[in-house]
């Protein structure tokens, strides 16, 4: 066995056991097959269970196969996860959002890998199954074991699918980068937020920001600082502070300076709570 | 990786090969299938220049391992003129001197029919998303945007679908 697309779930993980670590997963290979290549693919690209986006048991379900292509344009993910659509749709290009997958996203494990930025500002939770057949749920910050390396072993373990609990009543969120250019650049600084307003108060709230650690970062100081507060001018002006505060960030030559990525992370997080914040007034239109 | 059969439809025609499953669809088809029309830009999924229709969607052929369209439908840009004469997107293209060095216009134009398939009246926005993953060095994407424009008017005209 070398190259094998799978058409079930089963076939998928006895290949796994049979090449005993040799085989690895691979869904739209745009991260793969830019690195060293293992000695055979399991190709999950074709499997029915992990290529759908639904709603289920009150969750929405994304499988893991799922292209940002199809994410994007998902009237689930649009009304319901607004910041995974915008996530999708600002990777690379047509030609990769087509091809690459969110589950590809997560377990190649770049810091700032822009669907994955998402899914953590929405708190989404990673569902995996393993050659020995055992399955376990996951937050999707957990995933990470250092740049660019998942502590997923894609050898062993398959990622299904993750699961978000849609943004309701009083409920938004909202994903933002900046890059030198719209299309075929990574991001200087990607940011993200769900917000629930209760009174024009907000009540819960997860602002992620990215590169800032291997994994997407949570910002709990400012998350703090926002608690109860209304988002207006004066605590979106204390919240960029906080942010940037908060953060301690690389440099990189090709992208832009450490302290350039840290005013970016105090301005993008301010960007995006306003917009997931006035996604969740109930007086304007849902997410 | 150990050489494996690969079966697809390449430009409406089944296609057997044997090969290296690792092997990019875009060598396969420039190397062994002798289709010089797709190019090989920067071979990292960069460029565009090597866009093709997986199942009627642009991919960069340059990062699909070629085990990956084993029962796919695979379409290049040989498979858009019919019978000696040019698509009419690829006139649009002429017409509009959205074509200078020439190198880029493979990967334009299939972006722009995958596009017109799924959208055969697209806004200009619509337009320059469809086509920024292919890089132009040469005309500063003006004439093609335009171009891409007509080609869906003169299709619409024409009443014709566009394949
Ligand atoms: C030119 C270019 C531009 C890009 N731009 C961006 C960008 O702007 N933003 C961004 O975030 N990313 C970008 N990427 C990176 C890449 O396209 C994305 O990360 C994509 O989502 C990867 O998905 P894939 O399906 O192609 O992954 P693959 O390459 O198939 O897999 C990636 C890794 O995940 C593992 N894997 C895949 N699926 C599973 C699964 N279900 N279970 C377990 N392991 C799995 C594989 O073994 C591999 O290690 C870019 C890539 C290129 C080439
Ligand atoms: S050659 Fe494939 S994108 Fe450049
Ligand atoms: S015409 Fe020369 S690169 Fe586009």
């Amino acid at each position: 066995m070398s190259y094998l697309t799978v058409s079930t779930l089963e076939e998928a993980l006895t290949s796994l056991s049979d090449s005993s670590g040799k085989a690895r997963v691979v869904a739209g290979a745009t991260d793969l097959f830019l690195q060293d290549l293992p000695h055979s693919l399991v190709d999950l690209s074709a499997l029915p269970e992990i290529t759908v986006v639904e709603e289920k048991d009150g969750l929405i379900s994304i499988g893991a196969a799922v292209t940002h292509t199809a994410a994007a344009s998902s009237s689930l993910i649009l009304a319901r996860a607004r910041a995974l659509a915008e996530g999708c749709s600002a990777v690379g290009s047509p030609q990769i959002r087509n091809i690459g997958t969110i589950g590809g996203n997560v377990i190649n494990a770049a810091p700032a890998a822009d669907a994955a930025v998402a899914l953590i500002s929405l708190g989404a939770e990673a569902v995996l199954i393993d050659v020995n057949r055992e399955t376990r749920q996951e937050a999707v910050e957990n995933l990470y074991w250092t740049y660019n390396r998942s502590l997923v072993d894609s050898s062993k373990e398959i990622l299904l699918r993750l699961l978000v609990k849609p943004c309701l009543g009083g409920e938004g969120s909202a994903f933002t980068r900046f890059a030198v250019r719209r299309a075929l650049a990574l991001p200087m600084v990607n940011a993200a937020a769900r917000v629930k307003l209760e009174n024009g108060l907000v009540k819960k709230v997860r602002l992620v920001a990215a590169p800032v650690r291997p994994a997407p970062t949570r910002l709990i100081q400012t998350e703090e600082l926002v608690i109860n507060q209304p988002v207006d001018k004066d605590t979106l002006k204390r919240v960029e502070v906080s942010a940037a505060g908060e953060v301690e960030v690389r440099g990189s030559q090709l992208r832009c300076s450490a302290r350039y990525r840290q005013h970016l992370v105090g301005v993008l997080i301010a960007r995006v709570l306003k917009i997931a914040a006035d996604r969740a007034d109930p007086g304007k239109a849902g997410d | 990786m150990k050489k494996q059969v690969i079966i697809f439809q390449l430009n409406d025609e089944p296609v057997e090969i044997y090969v290296d499953p690792a092997e990019s669809l875009l060598t396969v088809l420039r190397d062994r299938l002798g289709l010089y029309g797709t190019k090989a830009g920067c071979s990292k999924g960069e460029c565009g220049a090597c866009t093709v229709l997986l199942d009627d969607r642009a991919v960069n052929s340059c990062l699909v391992p070629v085990g990956k369209v084993q029962g796919c439908k695979v379409e290049t840009i040989e498979n858009l003129s019919r019978g000696g004469k040019v698509h009419p997107i690829q006139e649009e293209f002429v017409d509009k001197g959205a074509v200078q060095c020439g190198f880029c216009t493979p990967g334009m134009v299939l972006s722009a029919y995958a596009l017109l398939k799924e959208n055969p009246q697209p806004a200009r926005d619509q337009i320059k998303m469809a086509i920024s993953g292919n890089l132009c060095r040469c005309s500063g994407y003006k004439q093609i945007e335009e171009a891409i424009l007509s080609a869906a008017k003169k299709l619409a005209r024409q009443g014709n679908s566009i394949t």
